[in-house]
Protein backbone atom coordinates (compact mmCIF):
# COMPACT_ATOMS: atom_id res chain seq x y z
CA UNK A 1 0.00 0.00 0.00
CA UNK A 2 1.45 3.28 -0.87
CA UNK A 3 2.63 5.60 1.89
CA UNK A 4 1.37 9.20 0.96
CA UNK A 5 1.61 12.86 2.61
CA UNK A 6 -1.45 14.63 2.58
CA UNK A 7 -1.71 18.33 2.65
CA UNK A 8 -5.24 20.23 2.86
CA UNK A 9 -6.20 23.16 2.52
CA UNK A 10 -9.49 25.59 3.26
CA UNK A 11 -12.50 23.62 4.04
CA UNK A 12 -10.35 20.14 3.81
CA UNK A 13 -8.70 21.35 6.32
CA UNK A 14 -11.00 22.47 8.55
CA UNK A 15 -13.17 19.07 7.87
CA UNK A 16 -10.07 16.84 8.51
CA UNK A 17 -9.15 19.10 11.52
CA UNK A 18 -5.01 18.55 10.40
CA UNK A 19 -2.88 20.59 7.83
CA UNK A 20 -1.32 17.52 6.92
CA UNK A 21 -1.24 13.97 7.53
CA UNK A 22 0.99 10.55 6.61
CA UNK A 23 -1.45 7.93 5.13
CA UNK A 24 -1.38 4.46 4.19
CA UNK A 25 -4.21 4.11 1.12
CA UNK A 26 -5.10 1.34 -1.03
CA UNK A 27 -6.58 3.37 -3.72
CA UNK A 28 -4.27 3.27 -6.78
CA UNK A 29 -5.14 7.12 -8.20
CA UNK A 30 -5.91 10.44 -6.27
CA UNK A 31 -9.63 10.29 -7.41
CA UNK A 32 -10.03 6.92 -5.39
CA UNK A 33 -8.31 8.38 -2.65
CA UNK A 34 -10.45 10.83 -2.27
CA UNK A 35 -13.38 9.13 -2.01
CA UNK A 36 -11.79 7.09 0.65
CA UNK A 37 -11.04 10.38 2.25
CA UNK A 38 -14.55 11.73 1.74
CA UNK A 39 -15.36 8.75 3.65
CA UNK A 40 -12.67 9.23 6.06
CA UNK A 41 -13.60 12.67 6.95
CA UNK A 42 -16.74 13.84 5.80
CA UNK A 43 -15.90 15.82 2.85
CA UNK A 44 -18.25 17.41 0.79
CA UNK A 45 -17.21 18.67 -2.49
CA UNK A 46 -17.86 16.93 -5.48
CA UNK A 47 -14.38 15.75 -7.60
CA UNK A 48 -15.25 18.35 -9.99
CA UNK A 49 -15.00 21.28 -8.01
CA UNK A 50 -11.86 20.59 -6.89
CA UNK A 51 -7.97 20.28 -7.73
CA UNK A 52 -5.73 17.73 -6.65
CA UNK A 53 -2.01 18.52 -6.94
CA UNK A 54 0.96 15.66 -6.69
CA UNK A 55 4.32 16.79 -5.55
CA UNK A 56 3.88 20.53 -6.46
CA UNK A 57 1.83 20.43 -9.65
CA UNK A 58 -1.53 19.70 -10.79
CA UNK A 59 -2.45 16.45 -11.78
CA UNK A 60 -5.07 14.19 -13.11
CA UNK A 61 -7.35 11.94 -11.35
CA UNK A 62 -6.15 9.12 -12.68
CA UNK A 63 -2.55 9.20 -12.42
CA UNK A 64 -1.36 6.37 -10.66
CA UNK A 65 0.04 7.53 -6.91
CA UNK A 66 3.54 6.55 -5.93
CA UNK A 67 4.99 5.31 -2.24
CA UNK A 68 5.81 8.83 -1.02
CA UNK A 69 4.11 11.03 -2.97
CA UNK A 70 2.54 14.37 -1.74
CA UNK A 71 -0.70 14.62 -2.57
CA UNK A 72 -2.98 18.21 -1.99
CA UNK A 73 -6.13 18.97 -2.28
CA UNK A 74 -6.94 22.49 -3.64
CA UNK A 75 -11.01 23.95 -2.92
CA UNK A 76 -11.77 26.90 -4.61
CA UNK A 77 -12.10 29.83 -2.19
CA UNK A 78 -13.67 32.97 -2.39
CA UNK A 79 -12.86 34.88 0.55
CA UNK A 80 -12.12 38.93 0.33
CA UNK B 1 -19.71 67.38 -35.33
CA UNK B 2 -18.65 65.27 -32.45
CA UNK B 3 -19.46 66.99 -28.79
CA UNK B 4 -16.17 66.11 -27.67
CA UNK B 5 -13.08 65.81 -29.80
CA UNK B 6 -9.08 65.63 -29.39
CA UNK B 7 -7.33 68.26 -31.43
CA UNK B 8 -3.62 67.82 -33.20
CA UNK B 9 -4.00 71.23 -34.99
CA UNK B 10 -4.64 75.07 -33.57
CA UNK B 11 -7.98 75.43 -32.55
CA UNK B 12 -10.01 78.88 -34.57
CA UNK B 13 -11.94 79.86 -32.12
CA UNK B 14 -14.28 82.36 -34.86
CA UNK B 15 -15.19 79.10 -37.21
CA UNK B 16 -15.62 77.10 -34.06
CA UNK B 17 -18.36 79.71 -32.46
CA UNK B 18 -19.62 79.54 -36.33
CA UNK B 19 -20.03 75.98 -36.03
CA UNK B 20 -22.80 76.47 -33.68
CA UNK B 21 -24.60 79.07 -34.95
CA UNK B 22 -28.85 78.49 -35.06
CA UNK B 23 -31.29 81.31 -35.99
CA UNK B 24 -33.18 79.84 -32.81
CA UNK B 25 -30.53 80.81 -30.54
CA UNK B 26 -30.25 84.05 -28.60
CA UNK B 27 -27.48 83.65 -26.11
CA UNK B 28 -23.71 82.24 -27.16
CA UNK B 29 -21.59 81.57 -24.58
CA UNK B 30 -17.67 80.39 -24.62
CA UNK B 31 -14.62 79.15 -22.60
CA UNK B 32 -11.39 79.43 -23.67
CA UNK B 33 -8.50 78.01 -22.16
CA UNK B 34 -4.97 78.96 -22.21
CA UNK B 35 -1.27 78.12 -21.93
CA UNK B 36 -0.26 80.03 -19.01
CA UNK B 37 3.47 81.05 -18.19
CA UNK B 38 3.82 80.44 -14.81
CA UNK B 39 2.25 77.44 -12.36
CA UNK B 40 2.56 77.41 -8.71
CA UNK B 41 5.01 79.81 -8.93
CA UNK B 42 7.64 78.53 -11.66
CA UNK B 43 7.89 80.05 -14.92
CA UNK B 44 6.59 77.32 -17.65
CA UNK B 45 7.67 77.88 -21.01
CA UNK B 46 5.09 75.47 -22.70
CA UNK B 47 3.18 72.29 -22.03
CA UNK B 48 2.55 68.78 -23.48
CA UNK B 49 -1.19 67.30 -23.52
CA UNK B 50 -1.66 63.88 -23.33
CA UNK B 51 -5.21 62.38 -23.38
CA UNK B 52 -6.45 58.56 -23.27
CA UNK B 53 -8.48 59.17 -26.10
CA UNK B 54 -10.78 55.81 -26.49
CA UNK B 55 -12.16 56.69 -22.64
CA UNK B 56 -11.72 60.48 -22.93
CA UNK B 57 -13.99 60.85 -25.48
CA UNK B 58 -16.77 58.72 -24.65
CA UNK B 59 -16.69 60.16 -21.53
CA UNK B 60 -16.66 63.63 -23.00
CA UNK B 61 -19.61 63.26 -25.37
CA UNK B 62 -21.73 61.94 -22.02
CA UNK B 63 -20.60 65.06 -20.40
CA UNK B 64 -21.24 67.25 -23.39
CA UNK B 65 -24.60 65.76 -23.85
CA UNK B 66 -25.83 65.73 -19.92
CA UNK B 67 -25.23 69.39 -19.95
CA UNK B 68 -26.99 70.24 -22.89
CA UNK B 69 -30.27 67.98 -21.67
CA UNK B 70 -30.23 69.56 -18.48
CA UNK B 71 -29.60 73.15 -18.87
CA UNK B 72 -31.69 72.83 -22.37
CA UNK B 73 -29.61 74.44 -24.75
CA UNK B 74 -29.54 74.28 -28.53
CA UNK B 75 -25.86 73.06 -29.16
CA UNK B 76 -22.82 72.52 -27.34
CA UNK B 77 -19.53 71.16 -28.13
CA UNK B 78 -15.83 70.91 -26.97
CA UNK B 79 -12.44 70.48 -28.84
CA UNK B 80 -9.64 69.68 -26.31
CA UNK B 81 -5.65 70.05 -27.83
CA UNK B 82 -3.08 67.50 -27.44
CA UNK B 83 0.26 67.46 -28.29
CA UNK B 84 2.78 70.26 -27.57
CA UNK B 85 1.46 73.76 -27.38
CA UNK B 86 3.05 77.02 -26.62
CA UNK B 87 2.21 79.79 -24.19
CA UNK B 88 -0.88 81.85 -24.53
CA UNK B 89 -1.86 78.75 -27.05
CA UNK B 90 -5.91 78.13 -26.78
CA UNK B 91 -5.90 74.69 -25.15
CA UNK B 92 -9.64 74.07 -24.82
CA UNK B 93 -12.49 75.45 -26.56
CA UNK B 94 -16.31 74.93 -25.44
CA UNK B 95 -19.22 76.77 -26.58
CA UNK B 96 -22.87 76.90 -25.98
CA UNK B 97 -25.38 78.12 -27.99
CA UNK B 98 -29.05 78.71 -26.27
CA UNK B 99 -32.68 80.36 -26.64
CA UNK B 100 -31.56 82.64 -23.62
CA UNK B 101 -28.09 83.68 -22.09
CA UNK B 102 -28.75 81.95 -19.06
CA UNK B 103 -28.87 78.11 -19.84
CA UNK B 104 -25.54 78.94 -22.55
CA UNK B 105 -23.34 80.51 -19.70
CA UNK B 106 -24.93 77.58 -17.08
CA UNK B 107 -23.98 74.83 -20.05
CA UNK B 108 -20.68 76.25 -20.71
CA UNK B 109 -19.62 76.36 -16.96
CA UNK B 110 -20.71 72.91 -16.42
CA UNK B 111 -18.68 71.88 -19.23
CA UNK B 112 -15.87 72.84 -18.72
CA UNK B 113 -15.91 72.44 -15.45
CA UNK B 114 -16.85 68.49 -15.73
CA UNK B 115 -14.16 68.15 -18.41
CA UNK B 116 -11.40 69.25 -16.47
CA UNK B 117 -12.81 66.82 -13.37
CA UNK B 118 -13.69 63.35 -14.97
CA UNK B 119 -11.25 63.26 -17.96
CA UNK B 120 -8.34 60.91 -18.37
CA UNK B 121 -6.40 64.25 -19.95
CA UNK B 122 -2.46 64.86 -18.52
CA UNK B 123 0.15 67.84 -18.99
CA UNK B 124 3.29 68.16 -18.73
CA UNK B 125 4.76 71.59 -18.28
CA UNK B 126 8.23 72.60 -19.26
CA UNK B 127 9.44 75.34 -16.91
CA UNK B 128 11.74 77.37 -17.51
CA UNK B 129 14.98 75.88 -15.10
CA UNK B 130 14.67 73.11 -18.13
CA UNK B 131 12.86 70.73 -15.84
CA UNK B 132 9.44 69.53 -16.40
CA UNK B 133 6.72 67.49 -14.61
CA UNK B 134 4.02 66.28 -15.42
CA UNK B 135 0.14 67.36 -13.91
CA UNK B 136 -3.09 65.49 -13.98
CA UNK B 137 -5.95 68.13 -14.94
CA UNK B 138 -8.53 66.58 -12.77
CA UNK B 139 -6.43 66.96 -9.86
CA UNK B 140 -5.85 70.39 -10.44
CA UNK B 141 -9.50 71.16 -10.82
CA UNK B 142 -10.16 69.35 -7.56
CA UNK B 143 -7.23 70.83 -5.79
CA UNK B 144 -8.56 74.38 -6.74
CA UNK B 145 -7.01 77.32 -6.02
CA UNK B 146 -4.93 75.84 -3.01
CA UNK B 147 -3.25 74.02 -5.76
CA UNK B 148 -1.02 76.80 -7.07
CA UNK B 149 0.77 77.19 -3.23
CA UNK B 150 1.84 73.52 -3.71
CA UNK B 151 5.47 73.23 -4.64
CA UNK B 152 5.94 72.12 -8.03
CA UNK B 153 6.34 68.38 -8.41
CA UNK B 154 4.49 68.11 -4.59
CA UNK B 155 7.15 67.27 -1.55
CA UNK B 156 4.55 66.61 0.35
CA UNK B 157 3.73 63.24 -1.22
CA UNK B 158 7.47 61.82 -2.55
CA UNK B 159 8.00 59.05 -4.60
CA UNK B 160 11.86 59.50 -4.19
CA UNK B 161 12.37 55.67 -2.33
CA UNK B 162 10.79 53.96 -5.07
CA UNK B 163 11.95 56.32 -8.07
CA UNK B 164 15.35 54.85 -6.82
CA UNK B 165 14.58 51.40 -8.13
CA UNK B 166 16.50 50.99 -10.97
CA UNK B 167 13.89 49.76 -12.48
CA UNK B 168 11.75 52.15 -11.86
CA UNK B 169 13.17 56.02 -12.02
CA UNK B 170 11.79 59.11 -13.20
CA UNK B 171 10.29 56.93 -16.37
CA UNK B 172 8.75 54.18 -14.47
CA UNK B 173 6.95 56.88 -11.85
CA UNK B 174 5.25 58.42 -15.53
CA UNK B 175 4.04 55.22 -16.35
CA UNK B 176 2.16 54.56 -13.13
CA UNK B 177 0.87 58.28 -13.25
CA UNK B 178 -0.32 57.32 -16.20
CA UNK B 179 -1.97 54.02 -15.84
CA UNK B 180 -5.50 53.83 -14.19
CA UNK B 181 -6.45 50.48 -12.04
CA UNK B 182 -10.17 49.07 -11.28
CA UNK B 183 -10.28 47.74 -7.63
CA UNK B 184 -13.55 45.47 -7.31
CA UNK B 185 -14.54 45.20 -4.02
CA UNK B 186 -12.80 47.31 -0.86
CA UNK B 187 -12.77 44.99 1.92
CA UNK B 188 -9.80 43.42 3.88
CA UNK B 189 -8.49 42.79 0.08
CA UNK B 190 -9.49 45.61 -1.24
CA UNK B 191 -7.91 47.96 1.58
CA UNK B 192 -4.92 46.81 1.07
CA UNK B 193 -4.55 46.90 -2.70
CA UNK B 194 -5.87 50.75 -2.93
CA UNK B 195 -3.63 51.82 -0.25
CA UNK B 196 -1.07 50.51 -2.26
CA UNK B 197 -1.47 51.32 -5.13
CA UNK B 198 -2.10 54.95 -3.80
CA UNK B 199 1.02 54.89 -2.37
CA UNK B 200 3.15 53.95 -5.17
CA UNK B 201 1.28 56.84 -7.25
CA UNK B 202 -1.24 55.32 -10.00
CA UNK B 203 -2.37 58.22 -10.88
CA UNK B 204 -6.22 57.11 -11.44
CA UNK B 205 -7.57 54.57 -8.76
CA UNK B 206 -11.82 53.15 -9.70
CA UNK B 207 -12.91 52.04 -6.52
CA UNK B 208 -15.91 49.74 -7.30
CA UNK B 209 -17.91 48.17 -3.85
CA UNK B 210 -21.86 48.39 -3.61
CA UNK B 211 -21.30 47.77 0.43
CA UNK B 212 -21.45 50.44 3.34
CA UNK B 213 -19.06 50.23 5.78
CA UNK B 214 -20.02 47.53 8.83
CA UNK B 215 -18.91 47.72 12.61
CA UNK B 216 -16.89 43.91 11.74
CA UNK B 217 -15.20 45.34 8.54
CA UNK B 218 -13.44 47.71 10.61
CA UNK B 219 -10.45 45.36 12.44
CA UNK B 220 -9.12 43.94 8.67
CA UNK B 221 -10.48 47.47 6.72
CA UNK B 222 -7.95 50.00 7.40
CA UNK B 223 -9.36 52.41 5.00
CA UNK B 224 -12.00 53.03 7.02
CA UNK B 225 -12.85 55.00 10.81
CA UNK B 226 -15.43 54.12 13.17
CA UNK B 227 -17.02 57.49 11.66
CA UNK B 228 -17.69 55.86 8.29
CA UNK B 229 -19.83 53.26 9.72
CA UNK B 230 -22.95 52.84 7.39
CA UNK B 231 -21.07 55.27 4.77
CA UNK B 232 -20.99 53.91 1.07
CA UNK B 233 -17.50 51.57 0.95
CA UNK B 234 -16.38 52.69 -1.94
CA UNK B 235 -16.73 56.91 -1.36
CA UNK B 236 -15.01 56.36 2.29
CA UNK B 237 -12.49 54.84 0.42
CA UNK B 238 -11.84 57.51 -2.24
CA UNK B 239 -12.33 60.62 -0.07
CA UNK B 240 -9.47 58.51 2.07
CA UNK B 241 -6.82 57.67 -0.69
CA UNK B 242 -7.46 61.02 -2.12
CA UNK B 243 -6.64 62.85 1.29
CA UNK B 244 -3.64 60.36 1.75
CA UNK B 245 -1.93 61.08 -1.78
CA UNK B 246 -3.14 64.71 -3.48
CA UNK B 247 -1.32 63.40 -6.39
CA UNK B 248 -3.61 60.67 -7.58
CA UNK B 249 -7.56 60.85 -8.66
CA UNK B 250 -9.44 58.66 -7.39
CA UNK B 251 -13.27 57.47 -8.20
CA UNK B 252 -16.08 55.90 -6.42
CA UNK B 253 -18.09 53.81 -7.97
CA UNK B 254 -20.75 52.46 -5.25
CA UNK B 255 -22.30 50.31 -7.66
CA UNK B 256 -22.83 45.88 -7.32
CA UNK B 257 -20.78 44.66 -10.41
CA UNK B 258 -23.14 43.09 -13.29
CA UNK B 259 -23.40 42.03 -16.51
CA UNK B 260 -24.33 45.58 -17.44
CA UNK B 261 -21.56 47.47 -15.69
CA UNK B 262 -18.95 45.19 -15.78
CA UNK B 263 -17.57 45.86 -19.26
CA UNK B 264 -17.33 49.65 -18.84
CA UNK B 265 -15.37 49.53 -15.79
CA UNK B 266 -13.08 46.56 -16.71
CA UNK B 267 -12.68 49.02 -19.43
CA UNK B 268 -11.27 52.07 -17.37
CA UNK B 269 -8.87 49.80 -15.61
CA UNK B 270 -4.70 49.27 -17.42
CA UNK B 271 -4.73 46.33 -14.91
CA UNK B 272 -8.26 44.73 -13.07
CA UNK B 273 -7.53 44.09 -9.15
CA UNK B 274 -10.45 41.08 -7.49
CA UNK B 275 -10.94 42.11 -4.30
CA UNK B 276 -14.75 40.27 -4.19
CA UNK B 277 -15.46 37.94 -1.95
CA UNK B 278 -17.95 35.53 -4.12
CA UNK B 279 -17.30 33.10 -7.00
CA UNK B 280 -20.08 34.95 -9.03
CA UNK B 281 -18.19 38.66 -9.09
CA UNK B 282 -15.03 36.37 -9.73
CA UNK B 283 -16.10 34.51 -12.54
CA UNK B 284 -17.50 37.67 -13.83
CA UNK B 285 -14.43 40.00 -13.62
CA UNK B 286 -12.33 36.89 -15.21
CA UNK B 287 -14.94 36.66 -18.25
CA UNK B 288 -15.30 40.33 -18.90
CA UNK B 289 -11.44 40.90 -18.29
CA UNK B 290 -10.49 38.17 -20.51
CA UNK B 291 -13.02 39.50 -23.45
CA UNK B 292 -11.38 42.94 -22.79
CA UNK B 293 -8.16 41.81 -22.91
CA UNK B 294 -7.09 43.64 -19.76
CA UNK B 295 -5.12 41.89 -17.14
CA UNK B 296 -6.81 40.74 -14.09
CA UNK B 297 -5.23 39.90 -10.54
CA UNK B 298 -7.26 37.72 -8.60
CA UNK B 299 -7.25 36.63 -4.85
CA UNK B 300 -9.24 34.89 -2.29
CA UNK B 301 -8.86 34.56 1.02
CA UNK B 302 -10.04 31.64 3.35
CA UNK B 303 -9.26 31.61 7.04
CA UNK B 304 -5.18 31.67 7.21
CA UNK B 305 -4.68 30.85 3.86
CA UNK B 306 -5.54 32.66 0.29
CA UNK B 307 -4.96 32.07 -3.14
CA UNK B 308 -3.48 34.47 -6.00
CA UNK B 309 -3.88 33.78 -9.89
CA UNK B 310 -2.71 36.36 -12.36
CA UNK B 311 -4.99 36.47 -15.55
CA UNK B 312 -2.91 37.06 -18.91
CA UNK B 313 -5.53 36.30 -21.68
CA UNK B 314 -4.45 39.02 -24.07
CA UNK B 315 -0.85 37.65 -24.24
CA UNK B 316 -2.40 34.06 -24.21
CA UNK B 317 -2.35 33.02 -20.28
CA UNK B 318 -4.77 30.78 -18.58
CA UNK B 319 -7.64 31.88 -16.69
CA UNK B 320 -10.03 31.48 -13.75
CA UNK B 321 -12.22 29.16 -15.64
CA UNK B 322 -9.08 27.27 -17.07
CA UNK B 323 -8.31 26.27 -12.80
CA UNK B 324 -12.01 26.02 -11.89
CA UNK B 325 -13.83 24.68 -15.43
CA UNK B 326 -16.99 23.83 -13.49
CA UNK B 327 -19.46 26.97 -12.11
CA UNK B 328 -18.26 26.76 -8.66
CA UNK B 329 -21.39 27.72 -6.52
CA UNK B 330 -21.29 30.09 -3.78
CA UNK B 331 -22.10 28.51 -0.39
CA UNK B 332 -20.34 25.06 -1.23
CA UNK B 333 -17.30 27.27 0.33
CA UNK B 334 -16.66 29.25 2.80
CA UNK B 335 -16.55 32.62 2.44
CA UNK B 336 -15.17 35.07 5.57
CA UNK B 337 -18.44 35.73 6.63
CA UNK B 338 -19.47 32.31 7.77
CA UNK B 339 -15.68 30.70 7.96
CA UNK B 340 -14.04 33.56 9.73
CA UNK B 341 -10.77 34.94 8.78
CA UNK B 342 -7.77 36.67 9.97
CA UNK B 343 -6.78 40.59 9.57
CA UNK B 344 -3.60 40.38 8.67
CA UNK B 345 -4.47 37.38 6.45
CA UNK B 346 -6.32 39.50 3.71
CA UNK B 347 -4.16 42.78 4.38
CA UNK B 348 -0.97 40.31 3.03
CA UNK B 349 -2.67 38.79 0.37
CA UNK B 350 -3.84 42.21 -0.97
CA UNK B 351 -0.41 43.59 -0.59
CA UNK B 352 0.78 40.49 -3.13
CA UNK B 353 -1.90 41.69 -5.75
CA UNK B 354 -0.64 45.68 -5.26
CA UNK B 355 2.80 44.42 -6.15
CA UNK B 356 1.73 42.00 -9.15
CA UNK B 357 -0.44 45.01 -10.70
CA UNK B 358 2.55 46.96 -9.91
CA UNK B 359 4.91 44.80 -11.68
CA UNK B 360 2.42 44.50 -14.76
CA UNK B 361 2.17 48.52 -14.87
CA UNK B 362 6.12 49.17 -14.68
CA UNK B 363 6.39 45.60 -16.71
CA UNK B 364 8.94 44.16 -14.04
CA UNK B 365 10.53 40.94 -14.29
CA UNK B 366 8.77 37.41 -12.53
CA UNK B 367 5.28 38.24 -13.02
CA UNK B 368 2.88 35.36 -11.76
CA UNK B 369 1.12 34.04 -14.61
CA UNK B 370 -0.02 30.50 -15.47
CA UNK B 371 0.00 29.64 -12.08
CA UNK B 372 -1.82 29.49 -8.71
CA UNK B 373 -0.32 31.00 -6.10
CA UNK B 374 -1.25 28.85 -2.80
CA UNK B 375 -0.35 30.75 0.84
CA UNK B 376 -0.63 28.61 4.11
CA UNK B 377 0.13 31.57 6.41
CA UNK B 378 -0.55 28.74 9.66
CA UNK B 379 2.47 26.95 7.77
CA UNK B 380 3.97 30.06 6.63
CA UNK B 381 4.40 28.25 2.98
CA UNK B 382 3.83 29.78 -0.55
CA UNK B 383 3.46 27.13 -2.95
CA UNK B 384 3.55 27.78 -6.73
CA UNK B 385 1.18 25.62 -9.00
CA UNK B 386 1.13 25.70 -12.84
CA UNK B 387 -2.22 26.42 -14.04
CA UNK B 388 -2.18 25.33 -18.01
CA UNK B 389 -4.88 27.00 -20.71
CA UNK B 390 -7.50 24.59 -21.11
CA UNK B 391 -8.11 23.31 -24.48
CA UNK B 392 -12.25 23.63 -23.87
CA UNK B 393 -12.19 27.13 -21.71
CA UNK B 394 -15.31 28.19 -20.84
CA UNK B 395 -13.80 31.46 -19.51
CA UNK B 396 -13.01 32.52 -23.96
CA UNK B 397 -9.26 32.57 -23.09
CA UNK B 398 -8.29 30.40 -25.53
CA UNK B 399 -9.94 32.78 -28.24
CA UNK B 400 -8.50 35.29 -27.92
CA UNK B 401 -5.49 35.74 -29.13
CA UNK B 402 -2.94 38.63 -28.75
CA UNK B 403 -3.49 39.76 -32.15
CA UNK B 404 -7.10 39.70 -31.79
CA UNK B 405 -6.92 41.76 -27.91
CA UNK B 406 -4.87 44.51 -30.23
CA UNK B 407 -7.01 45.49 -32.92
CA UNK B 408 -7.51 49.21 -32.00
CA UNK B 409 -11.08 51.03 -31.31
CA UNK B 410 -10.49 52.90 -34.38
CA UNK B 411 -11.00 49.82 -36.51
CA UNK B 412 -14.05 48.92 -35.03
CA UNK B 413 -16.30 52.49 -33.75
CA UNK B 414 -18.75 54.44 -35.87
CA UNK B 415 -20.07 57.05 -34.73
CA UNK B 416 -23.65 57.65 -36.84
CA UNK B 417 -27.34 57.67 -35.16
CA UNK B 418 -28.45 54.83 -35.48
CA UNK B 419 -31.36 55.53 -37.54
CA UNK B 420 -28.70 56.75 -40.15
CA UNK B 421 -26.67 53.48 -40.05
CA UNK B 422 -29.74 51.55 -40.48
CA UNK B 423 -30.16 53.53 -43.61
CA UNK B 424 -27.05 52.69 -44.90
CA UNK B 425 -27.32 49.07 -44.84
CA UNK B 426 -26.04 47.99 -41.53
CA UNK B 427 -27.58 45.68 -39.44
CA UNK B 428 -28.35 47.02 -35.94
CA UNK B 429 -28.00 44.38 -33.11
CA UNK B 430 -28.80 45.12 -29.46
CA UNK B 431 -26.41 43.36 -27.24
CA UNK B 432 -27.76 44.64 -24.27
CA UNK B 433 -29.85 42.22 -21.24
CA UNK B 434 -33.50 41.51 -22.45
CA UNK B 435 -34.35 43.63 -19.01
CA UNK B 436 -32.18 46.44 -20.22
CA UNK B 437 -34.06 46.58 -23.80
CA UNK B 438 -37.14 46.30 -22.01
CA UNK B 439 -36.63 49.17 -19.47
CA UNK B 440 -35.25 51.67 -22.37
CA UNK B 441 -36.15 50.54 -25.90
CA UNK B 442 -33.82 51.60 -28.76
CA UNK B 443 -36.42 53.58 -30.46
CA UNK B 444 -35.60 51.32 -34.14
CA UNK B 445 -37.84 48.32 -35.42
CA UNK B 446 -36.04 45.93 -37.63
CA UNK B 447 -33.18 45.67 -35.54
CA UNK B 448 -31.98 41.98 -34.12
CA UNK B 449 -32.09 41.90 -30.37
CA UNK B 450 -29.51 39.09 -28.88
CA UNK B 451 -27.41 39.70 -25.57
CA UNK B 452 -23.70 39.48 -25.73
CA UNK B 453 -23.34 35.91 -24.36
CA UNK B 454 -25.54 34.74 -26.98
CA UNK B 455 -24.11 36.09 -30.15
CA UNK B 456 -20.87 35.41 -28.80
CA UNK B 457 -21.84 32.08 -28.46
CA UNK B 458 -23.54 31.89 -32.02
CA UNK B 459 -21.49 34.03 -34.42
CA UNK B 460 -22.43 31.65 -36.95
CA UNK B 461 -25.75 32.71 -37.20
CA UNK B 462 -24.28 36.37 -38.92
CA UNK B 463 -24.68 36.71 -42.35
CA UNK B 464 -20.89 37.14 -44.07
CA UNK B 465 -22.31 39.11 -46.36
CA UNK B 466 -23.92 41.63 -44.15
CA UNK B 467 -22.89 44.66 -42.05
CA UNK B 468 -23.57 44.75 -38.59
CA UNK B 469 -23.75 47.15 -36.21
CA UNK B 470 -23.72 46.09 -32.11
CA UNK B 471 -25.18 48.76 -29.39
CA UNK B 472 -25.14 48.65 -25.97
CA UNK B 473 -25.47 51.29 -23.39
CA UNK B 474 -22.26 52.97 -23.32
CA UNK B 475 -20.22 51.12 -26.58
CA UNK B 476 -17.94 49.22 -23.95
CA UNK B 477 -19.24 45.72 -24.39
CA UNK B 478 -20.56 46.40 -27.75
CA UNK B 479 -16.69 47.12 -28.26
CA UNK B 480 -15.08 44.41 -26.88
CA UNK B 481 -17.95 41.92 -28.41
CA UNK B 482 -16.62 43.03 -32.13
CA UNK B 483 -13.29 42.39 -30.79
CA UNK B 484 -13.81 39.65 -30.30
CA UNK B 485 -15.96 38.94 -33.24
CA UNK B 486 -13.43 40.10 -35.19
CA UNK B 487 -10.80 37.56 -33.25
CA UNK B 488 -12.85 34.66 -34.68
CA UNK B 489 -12.67 35.28 -37.76
CA UNK B 490 -16.23 37.64 -38.35
CA UNK B 491 -14.92 40.81 -40.63
CA UNK B 492 -17.75 42.88 -40.83
CA UNK B 493 -19.14 43.78 -37.42
CA UNK B 494 -18.73 47.02 -35.50
CA UNK B 495 -19.46 48.72 -32.79
CA UNK B 496 -21.76 52.35 -32.51
CA UNK B 497 -18.94 54.42 -30.53
CA UNK B 498 -20.42 55.85 -27.06
CA UNK B 499 -23.54 53.10 -27.43
CA UNK B 500 -26.82 54.31 -26.69
CA UNK B 501 -26.24 57.42 -24.42
CA UNK B 502 -23.95 58.66 -27.25
CA UNK B 503 -26.82 58.57 -29.68
CA UNK B 504 -29.05 60.16 -27.69
CA UNK B 505 -26.27 63.30 -27.18
CA UNK B 506 -27.63 64.19 -31.28
CA UNK B 507 -24.08 63.64 -32.99
CA UNK B 508 -24.34 64.46 -36.90
CA UNK B 509 -22.49 62.00 -38.89
CA UNK B 510 -19.13 60.82 -39.88
CA UNK B 511 -16.48 57.99 -38.10
CA UNK B 512 -15.03 58.22 -35.42
ZN1 LIG C 1 -9.43 29.96 -19.52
Amino acid sequence: MPQVRLRYFALFREQAGCREEEFATSAPTPGLLYEELATRHGFRLGRAQLKVAINGAFADWGTPLADGDEVVFIPPVAGG
Amino acid sequence: MPAFEFSKAQLDPAALARSLADPAAGGFASFEGWVRNHDAGQPVTGLDYEAFEELAVAEGDRIVAAAMQRHGVRAARCVHRVGALGIGELAVWVGAAAAHRAEAFAACREIIDEIKHRLPIWKKEHYQSGDSGWVNCERCAEAGPAHADEPAGDARFDYARQMALPEIGAAGQRRLTAASVVVIGAGGLGCAVLAALAGAGVGTLHVVDDDRVEASNLPRQPLYTTADLGRPKAEAAAQRLAAYNPRITVHAHAVRLSAANAAALVMAGDVIVDCSDNFAAKFLINDTAVLAGRPAVLASVHQYEGQVQVVRAESGGSCLRCLWPEATRDGLVGNCVAAGVLGPVPALLGQLQAIEALKILLDLPGQLRDELLLVDLLGVELRRLRVPRASECAGRCTRIGPAAAETPAAELEITLPLAAAAAQGYRIIDIREPDECHSEPLGLTGHMAMPMATLLAGPAALDPDARYLLVCTRGARSLATARELRAGGCRNVWSLRGGLLHAAGGTQPGRS
